[in-house]
């Protein structure tokens, strides 16, 4: 949406603006160890390592198979991370021990002749949900294209002793949705499923909310510390599950909820404000906990609450 | 050092002991009887009685009856003030003697000086008292002025920049209210100066210190020929503004929403037409404006870094009179005339722009219209009205009326050929912004030295833009068929209902008071959101869900007064002080907040031209403007302060010299401003957009709050040796900003911080027909926030990557310097009964490319390659006038 803000203030300066190609002079920045970890109690590390690229490079980021990465725990060396081909293109470096809630974690990444990268970090007691509470008498049904529905869902998520401070939090929505066989035209719900199918789930808000929560490349949604700035200890959201109704049912909600440590928040709340590398937008520093790289080493810990969707309501 | 502080205490023992020994002299007890004796013989008898020498002369009392005193133990004091109480004198004690004079009664000269011709009120004019002692005053924002004079004969002189200088001899045996009229001297060449006229009396008065040389502005060449103030006031040392004029104005490091700009008394919310390539002042209705860049006096509140006051022109009271004027950009017509002949006049003036054929012509140079019926159009207007009427010499009323706004559309039309048919898009974008102000003004004269002004004030301003797009399908077998149908509507709006009362009270030639309150009824709309999308046989899904919200975006109201008193006070010949209190209250949401503001400036005389200052300020400010990209676009949002957004508070604290001699002055002055809270809005990705303004739900909790500071130093170096004058300014200067949740904590260049600001005029007459001037303007470039590096982030799962932009410092890395040389040659002559003027000249003459911005393509490939964006390039100047 702010592409297009930008081009309503490109439009309006048309009848004066001129568009000149120029060469300038970047600030020089030497190529740096990038080092990307998310982790959560219970899980073991996964590290990410690239290498930093120029603004204007247009090819893959350089994967340097030979980084030393490892983890030491209060000062004292934990283990050595062994690497890793993922999914896809994706590579790690991951732990063979797994991490302890509120424990403080030293990753340090070595690769020869480039400057050594360090970061600390923990992961934060699990700040619990209180309650989901789905307000069923408001649940809908929307027409979509092609004979789909979508089952609107009103929900608050309530938070069980909210802190006072570092109110660092993130969620996720998940669905769970059933095709069941049809014979002779007509469901068959008395049947098992043919297959499950779990997705995202997208949500609407009011707009206060909508502001103030930002999508991450976590697959999580961040909810700015201001959010609670009102004293309620709830989110509410509309949860939009599409389904086909001839053969598909809704069955299940999921929320994750996820506790943040602030390297963690500081660091997707510097990314929502990116701004996406966009003329006249006003894009803050981003966080970086990575002493001598660049990235974000940080923890959280999960909540997770379970809801079974009724059908029909 | 020690010696120094002895002879310090010494003289200051001596001086305290003779005072002591005069007033011990004249409380002493005395015991004094007379019954039924003349005040003369009385004196006499007490002066032998007591053996004080008491001298007088007999003509002082010889109108007195005789008088009778009993006194024991009184002072000396008490029985010469019973035996000369029926008669006009005073008594001090000189050498040990009490000597006796006869009093000179005092009387008040006050009135207003006016232009001869068309009777309106010279505001800042100068009268001096020529005969006798040097006494004089300054015309206020309405052309009074008060003297306090003794009794006697005195020789009157005014004089006004641009007019024939007047004397007048006065009698002055009561409080006389006279009126002055100066003869505008269309032959004598325009003292061209870039900065206030400052002859003695100017010097010593706040008023006139910081009044902007209007004239000068038909002459300065400006984008198109279109004169302009606000582009005047960017060329005062200290005054910055974005690229070309775009972004507002940021004195001293303050953010462009922190300046009080008034029209007619009336605060302005967008000064700015054309994103600030212009301002909304048609030129043609401006009498008078200053600007204060911190420094301003006690009757001005609301703003934490500047005021600038504009008053406009009453209008001719005794004929008519028609002025025309075309530029490249945009024409103008102002009629004014009498309605009763030196009773009553008015003034009616509008400005329309014709840019159509210039957008046009640039689109299609830039390529920057793609789409098949393409068609942009922009233009924006003015209205100006002004009625007044004189009731008597005591009493006046105003009325002024302003209007004026932009509209902006856009349409344009995609096709899609598929097998099947013709799929049609036609988008529209309809935005309009503006001002609408008004204000009805009474002067009244409560005594020949107390001036009031009673003014009810409105303002408002508006921004709201509809977005619509109407999708449809032409199958081969011609049938039409809607696709979907969408429709958005944004509106925000500031509006104000004030009262206001000001008081000038002129005590003597060198005292003068002033107070005064306002209140002011604030309703703020920060942004209301409607959005319809339709598709035919579905359910209007972002109607159900999301507009049902926005549309009830809150409507607030706000209290807000003011109270202040402040008083200017010459003392010891060579010391002026300026010192005031304005207290400032803002409700809103059963939430109060106040502000105490002291203003204190002190200045020193010297011999030789020479002049030193010093002043401290504390400045409030309880509404502020948000948005976006935080460079005061019309979208951007005007909000309160509340309970979760804290009034922005800010000091100052400044201090000078001057020199002024032969055609010479200079002046340097240094500065500390320290904003103690300062606001900027955190732009959300997430947020929702609507016609280039963000969504404005949830902005309490969007507003970071942090503080800055601006320092430096400002010259003014200029010689004017007629018909030749140059002048120059300078600043070096810095701004920082320092956010607890930007840039992770640390402080950053403010975005209009320019170490060096420089700007040189000059102006040459040649003839009584022409003259040239030419300006050349030279700033470092603005700060602005670049990536150096980048690097992927992959979801857990693996399958989506996102580039991160590594930002290390925000503001961190600097445009390439600001500069550019306007010039333009000025004709003026005359036929029959008209007077024309022809201005020829050039913008950016050596068509300089200063980068607006910088967009660096990050999937590039290239090395360190960017794209420029630039504005104003070389750009012709033109305009033509005619009045008669």
């Amino acid at each position: 949406m702010k592409n297009t803000a930008l081009l309503l203030i490109a439009l309006w300066l048309s009848g004066v603006c001129c568009v000149r190609e120029v060469e300038i002079d970047l600030p020089a920045q030497p190529v740096k160890i990038v080092a990307l970890s998310h982790f959560t109690p219970g899980q073991p590390f996964r590290v990410e390592v690239s290498l930093s690229q120029a603004l204007t490079d247009a090819g893959d980021p350089t994967i340097p198979f030979n980084a030393d990465v490892a983890i030491a725990l209060e000062g004292k060396f934990l283990d050595k991370l062994f690497r890793v081909t993922g999914d896809g293109p994706r590579i790690y470096w991951e732990s063979r021990d797994l991490v302890s809630p509120e424990s403080e974690y030293l990753l340090s990444v070595r690769i020869g002749g480039l400057e050594p990268a360090e970061a600390l970090s923990y992961a934060p007691a699990p700040i619990l949900l209180d309650r989901v509470q789905i307000d069923t008498p408001n649940m809908r049904l929307i027409e979509l294209t092609g004979g789909k529905v979508a089952m609107r869902v009103p929900l608050k998520i309530f938070v069980a002793n909210l802190p006072l401070e570092k109110r660092y939090f993130a969620f996720n929505l998940a669905q769970e949705v059933a095709t069941y066989p049809v014979i002779d035209d007509e469901i068959r719900l008395d049947l098992p499923p043919d297959e499950y199918t779990y997705e995202s789930t997208k949500f609407l808000a009011d707009g206060r909310t909508l502001a103030l929560v930002y999508d991450t490349p976590e697959k999580v949604v961040l909810v700015n510390e201001n959010f609670w700035s009102d004293d309620k200890n709830y989110l509410a959201l509309d949860a939009l599950i599409p389904f086909d109704p001839a053969d598909q049912r809704p069955i299940h909600l999921f929320v994750e909820w996820r506790t943040l440590s602030e390297a963690f928040y500081r660091y997707h709340l510097s990314v929502a404000r990116q701004g996406n590398n966009l003329p006249l937008n006003d894009p803050d520093a981003l966080y970086n906990n990575v002493v001598g790289g660049y990235g974000n080493f940080s923890g959280y810990s999960v909540d997770m609450d379970t809801i079974s969707l009724p059908y029909p309501f | 050092m020690a010696i120094r502080v002895l002879a310090i205490c010494w003289l200051g023992l001596v001086c305290l002991g003779n005072s002591l020994t005069a007033q011990n002299l004249l409380s002493q007890p005395v015991d004094f009887a007379c019954s039924y004796c003349l005040p003369a013989d009385a004196l006499v008898q007490l002066s032998r009685q007591t053996g004080i020498n008491i001298v007088f002369s007999d003509h002082f009392f010889q109108n007195c009856p005789p008088v009778s005193i009993l006194a024991r133990r009184k002072s000396l004091a008490s029985v010469l003030d019973d035996i000369s109480a029926c008669a006009p004198v005073s008594y001090r004690l000189q050498e040990g003697q009490v000597v006796f004079f006869r009093k000179i009664p005092k009387f008040t000269l006050s009135g207003y000086v006016k232009d001869q011709e068309t009777g309106e009120r010279l505001i800042g004019a100068s009268v001096r008292v020529v005969s006798g002692k040097s006494l004089g005053a300054v015309a206020n924002e309405f052309g009074f002025f008060s003297l306090l004079l003794d009794e006697g004969r005195y020789k009157i002189n005014a004089s006004y920049i641009g007019y024939k200088s007047e004397s007048r001899e006065i009698s002055l045996d009561r409080d006389i209210v006279v009126t002055l009229s100066l003869q505008s001297n269309s032959a004598l060449p325009e003292v061209v100066v870039m900065a206030p006229a400052q002859d003695e009396r100017g010097a010593r008065n706040p008023e006139k210190r910081q009044e902007l040389p209007v004239s000068t502005m038909f002459g300065l060449p400006m984008p198109g020929g279109e004169a302009d103030l606000m582009r005047l006031t960017a060329l005062q040392a200290g005054v910055q503004t974005g690229v070309d004029g775009l972004g507002g104005l940021h004195v001293r490091g303050g953010n462009a929403d922190q300046n009080l700009i008034l029209l007619d008394d009336v605060p302005v919310y967008n000064p700015n037409h054309a994103l600030g390539l212009f301002s909304v002042f048609n030129p043609s209705t401006i009498s008078n404006a200053r600007l204060w860049k911190g420094d301003f006096p006690a009757r001005y509140g609301g703003r934490a870094s500047s005021v600038l006051d504009i008053r406009t022109r009453d209008g001719h009271l005794r004929e008519y009179q028609c002025d025309i004027s075309a530029g490249l950009f945009a024409a103008s017509a102002t009629l004014e005339g009498p309605i009763v002949r030196d009773t009553s006049s008015f003034l009616v003036s509008g400005r329309a722009t014709y840019f159509g054929p210039w957008i046009d012509f640039f689109s299609k140079r830039e390529n920057l219209l793609t789409f098949s019926g393409d068609n942009v159009g922009y233009r924006f207007y003015d209205l100006n009205l002004k009625w007044n009427y004189i009731f008597s010499p005591k009493s006046r009323l105003y009325f002024s009326f302003y209007r004026g706004g932009d509209v902006f559309q856009n349409q344009f039309t995609q096709r899609f050929d598929i097998p099947e048919g013709l799929i049609t898009d036609q988008y529209g974008l309809g935005s309009e912004w503006g001002n609408s102000i008004a204000a009805l003004r009474w002067n009244y004269l409560l005594r020949p030295n107390l001036f009031t002004n009673t003014t009810l004030r409105f303002s408002r301003f508006f921004y709201q833009s509809q977005l619509t797009s109407l999708s449809t399908f032409l199958s081969a077998s011609g049938r039409e068929n809607l696709l979907a149908n969408f429709g958005q509507f944004y509106q925000t709006l500031i509006q104000d209902w004030s009262g206001k009362t000001d008081f000038s009270y002129y005590a003597n030639d060198r005292l003068t008071l002033r107070w005064g309150l306002s209140y002011t009824l604030h309703t703020f709309q920060p942004g209301a959101l409607s959005v319809n999308f339709l598709v035919p046989g579905q359910s209007p899904l972002t109607v159900d869900s999301l507009s049902k919200v926005l549309l009830n975006n809150e409507r607030l109201g706000a209290d807000e007064a003011e109270l202040y008193a402040g008083a200017e006070w010459q003392f010891w010949k060579i010391w002026r002080l300026e010192a005031g209190l304005n207290l400032s209250a803002f409700q809103i949401r059963n939430t109060g907040n106040g502000a105490l503001q002291p203003r204190l400036r002190l200045q020193r005389f010297g011999a030789g031209g020479w002049s030193q200052w010093a002043g401290f300020h504390r400045t409030a400010q309880f509404i502020h403007q948000i948005g976006t990209f935080n460079i005061s676009l019309p979208f951007e949002l005007w909000v309160p302060s509340t309970a979760k957004v804290p009034s922005e508070l800010a000091w100052q604290a400044s201090a000078g010299l001057g020199w002024q001699r032969g055609g010479w002055r200079f002046t340097a002055e240094g500065y500390y401003k320290r904003l103690q809270r300062v606001l900027t809005f955190i732009s959300s990705n997430s947020a929702l957009f609507a016609g280039g303004a963000e969504d404005a739900s949830g902005w309490e909790d969007r507003i970071a709050v942090g503080t800055g500071k601006g320092y430096g130093v400002e010259l003014l170096v200029e010689k004017s040796a007629k018909p030749f004058t140059v002048t120059l300014t300078y600043a070096l200067s810095k701004a920082e900003r320092h956010f607890p949740d930007i840039n992770s904590g640390r402080p950053f260049p403010f975005r209009f911080d320019r170490r060096h600001d420089l700007k040189i005029i000059v102006q040459q007459r040649f003839n009584s027909w022409l003259d040239a001037n030419v300006v050349w303007a030279f700033a470092t470039g603005n700060p602005i926030t670049l990536a150096g590096v980048k690097y992927q982030h992959h979801t857990p799962n693996g399958d989506i990557e996102r580039s991160i932009f590594v930002y290390t410092d925000v503001n961190g890395y600097r445009l390439p310097a600001y500069h550019r040389l306007d010039v333009a040659f000025n004709m003026r002559f005359n036929t029959g009964l008209a007077r024309h003027g022809i201005q020829f000249g050039v913008y950016n003459a050596y068509n300089r490319a200063n980068p607006f911005f910088l967009y660096v393509d990050s999937g590039s490939g290239t090395n360190a390659r960017a794209i420029q964006y630039t504005l104003l390039p070389l750009l012709p100047a033109f305009r033509y006038e005619i009045k008669f």
